[in-house]
């Protein structure tokens, strides 16, 4: 990793638009880089740690008091009087705005965007232009519309062609899948096994779409079951011309709402498991595909490419996040750039954002280990993942070379608010082989302190039962 | 028995309501020529289409963002020490001490008169399609419910759950929050009334109209 050049890091300041845990990681990394930060907060997370934090390691302008973090003129005010140069925008709200993006670069008070160009965000962030762009490359996507659907008897028409191409197929059970364009992150995403039941699914999705995304456009396509869940972690510098990949990820233990809860990496291991599939072949084909797809776009920050693989091991394009992904950390733990091991991807993402070369190539860029990350949420597993809202009494964790916590709950208690999700924490852990890996995060789980309690005094719920119980399935398929 | 001359006494013994207006978002903050002691008026029109005294102009983003009072008052404090500086969101401007309203009164007693659904958790709170269709074509006061119908869509963590109304049949009479804003635990949704204790809600808003005097 080239050591970055101190004098024009040191002329920044970077905007730190998130918060929570990615806000806490992204004003660590500046911490590292010797970059100053701003730091925002809007009056439901006064408690969290993230605003302690700024107010710890920030100094003049560290934080400021918002109405929203989804408000791009409170952003740019507040970068404004705190000298800004950059916005770092985390994952979430405008992480994948391109309209966000391009103000940002383009007002009279230019700043950086700390992750790919507006124009890459336009094209890759719409998963019908990533469709259109994928098949033009050869590159596998999954069957259906490639365009948002507006029009009822058209919906209706496009999924009576996917039932019949399942068919033909000879998939006995086929499924369609109904998605709001404009969501994300598994929201707004149902699936129906019969052409009868089509039309009222339509019309909730349209009006979920309508009223969460101010956009009623729809996508059908095959529901492909039995699948693998995938991501090939990419990153390239600001000439978009030799991106990188930092591996691949298991992503397929989810909650019923299709959320990520546990994430692996890399994304198989046949040395402990048995694939119907040559799995390695499989990684290196998803690996070679988003690559091709990165430098035809010239691809200049970090992004993830999802992917869909088959017990067949056929995989299928998904989507592309133009981001940081909350499960960058465990790509980043088995990593290593010219054999050193402290590898931080939103670290790099802010180096080469504001304009240093990567500084490596693909041949110094090695893997060690596997690991593991886990999502503690406040969350009713057994009662379809239904959040749960309380107050956090104690959160704590015994300490480990091999285990990597972040969490925004301060040591006091803390009220989740019910503005976002009640994500609590991630833990990563570390282990040179899966059977060690697996045992090492039981112990971290069995461990782990975790107690609250709701207005009605009842003990709080969470998913540590959950995340327990699947840790011996990782990375089976 | 609800003993409407016992509510408006107490309410009597304090009618005033003090208004802290703070600052909706950041921005830099220009007070317009106000003082202590002065009158303010709120909203006005058929539709509040008139705004009410300009306090201050929130400048962000180039964008000048008048502040008005809210409600009619008398100005008890301003915080000049912020004029011409930046502020945060939330930050208090101006303290206004308010006279209560015949509405404001009204709606005091009547929550101590109607049945009051609640929020069963902090969440936004969002009629069904079909109670919002009937509420719009209808006239007030004549969207009846009953125990157990699926009355709102609650919303919060990304998470949508219907939830069905439980209490005495009646009609919607008022109706607490507004679309898109959070409403705390235990706050009232709506306000219900039974058909047959119509004429009595009828006779506290008599009430109040009568022996409620309002400042000019």
């Amino acid at each position: 990793m080239e050591t970055p050049s101190e004098t024009s890091l040191h002329d920044h300041r970077v905007l730190v638009g998130n918060r929570g845990e990615i806000a806490i990681r992204i004003m660590q990394a500046c911490c590292k880089l010797g970059i100053p930060f701003t730091a925002i907060y809007t009056p439901e997370d006064r408690e969290s740690a993230h605003v302690r934090f700024a107010l710890d390691h920030g100094k003049e302008h560290a934080l400021y008091r918002v109405s929203s973090y989804h408000d791009a003129n409170e952003l740019m005010a507040v970068a404004d009087i705190s000298g800004c140069t950059s916005v770092h925008p985390g994952y979430g709200f405008f992480a994948e705005d391109f309209r966000f993006a391009r103000r940002v670069t383009k007002r009279d008070r230019k700043m950086i965007f700390l992750g790919p160009s507006w124009k890459i965000i336009r094209e890759l962030g719409d998963k019908i232009n990533t469709k259109r762009l994928a098949r033009s490359l050869g590159v596998p996507t999954v069957p259906g519309s490639d365009r948002p659907i507006y029009d009822e008897m058209e919906a209706e028409n496009i999924a009576e062609d996917v039932f019949d191409f399942q068919l033909q197929q000879g998939i006995e059970h086929p499924l369609v899948l109904i998605k709001a364009s404009a969501g994300g992150g598994g929201m707004g995403i149902e699936e129906v096994d019969d052409i009868d039941q089509f039309r009222s699914v339509y019309r909730r999705i349209r009006n979920y779409a309508a009223r969460q995304f101010k956009d009623e456009g729809v996508l059908i396509e095959q529901r492909v079951t039995d699948f693998n869940h995938l991501e090939v972690q990419i990153i390239g510098d600001r000439s978009g011309k030799n991106p990188v990949h930092f591996g691949t990820r298991n992503c397929s233990i989810q909650s019923t709402g299709r959320q990520k809860r546990l994430e692996v990496a890399p994304g198989f291991d046949p040395t402990v498991n048995e694939y119907s599939f040559d799995s390695d072949k499989v990684l290196e084909s998803i690996v070679q595909y988003s690559l091709t797809m990165a430098r035809e776009v010239g691809y200049d920050s970090v992004g993830t490419w999802e992917w869909i693989v088959t017990r067949k091991g056929d995989p299928f394009l998904m989507e592309v996040n133009t981001r940081i992904q909350v499960e960058n950390g465990v790509s980043a733990r088995i990593a290593r750039i010219k054999g050193r091991d402290d590898v931080d991807l939103i670290a790099e993402q802010i180096r080469t954002g504001l304009g240093e070369p990567l500084g490596y190539t693909q041949e110094d860029i090695t893997f060690d280990g596997v690991a593991l990350e886990y999502r503690l949420i406040a969350e009713a597993p057994d009662n379809n993942f239904t959040p749960w809202v309380g107050t956090i009494d104690r959160l704590r964790w015994k300490e480990h070379p091999w285990l990597s916590v972040y969490t925004q709950v301060p040591k006091a208690a803390y009220s989740i608010p019910t503005e976002f999700d009640p994500n609590l924490a991630l833990a990563i852990v570390w282990a040179p082989n899966l059977n060690e890996l697996k045992e090492r995060g039981l112990t971290f789980l069995n461990e782990l302190v975790l107690q609250g309690h709701n207005a009605a005094g009842e003990p709080m719920e969470n998913n540590i039962a959950y995340l327990k119980e699947k840790t011996g399935q990782i990375l089976k398929f | 028995m609800l003993n409407i001359s016992d509510l408006l006494e107490q309410i009597k013994q304090t009618p005033y309501r003090e208004i802290v207006v703070s600052t909706p978002h950041t921005g830099v903050v220009n007070f317009a020529s106000i003082k202590s002691g002065d009158a303010v008026h709120g909203p006005e029109g058929q539709w509040k289409e008139r705004p009410g005294t300009k306090l201050a102009t929130l400048t962000r983003e180039r964008n000048p963002k008048p502040i008005f009072a809210p409600e009619k008052g008398v100005i008890d404090t301003v915080h000049m020490e912020y004029e011409n500086t930046f502020v945060e969101c939330g930050c208090p401007l101006v303290t206004i001490k308010h006279h209560l309203t015949r509405e404001e009164v009204e709606s005091i007693i009547l929550k101590q008169a109607l049945y009051l659904f609640r929020a069963p958790e902090r969440a936004k709170y969002y009629f069904t399609p079909e109670i919002a269709a009937k509420l719009r074509a209808s006239d007030p006061g004549s969207v009846v419910i009953h125990d157990g119908q699926e009355l709102f869509i609650m919303s919060r963590m990304k998470r949508e759950l219907p939830l069905y109304y439980s209490g005495p049949e009646g009609v919607i009479y008022a109706t607490y929050f507004k679309t898109n804003e959070n409403v705390d635990t235990d706050a009232p949704l709506i306000g219900v009334c039974p058909q047959e204790e119509l004429p009595n809600i009828k006779e506290v808003i008599m009430r109040v109209q009568t022996e409620w005097q309002e400042n000019a």
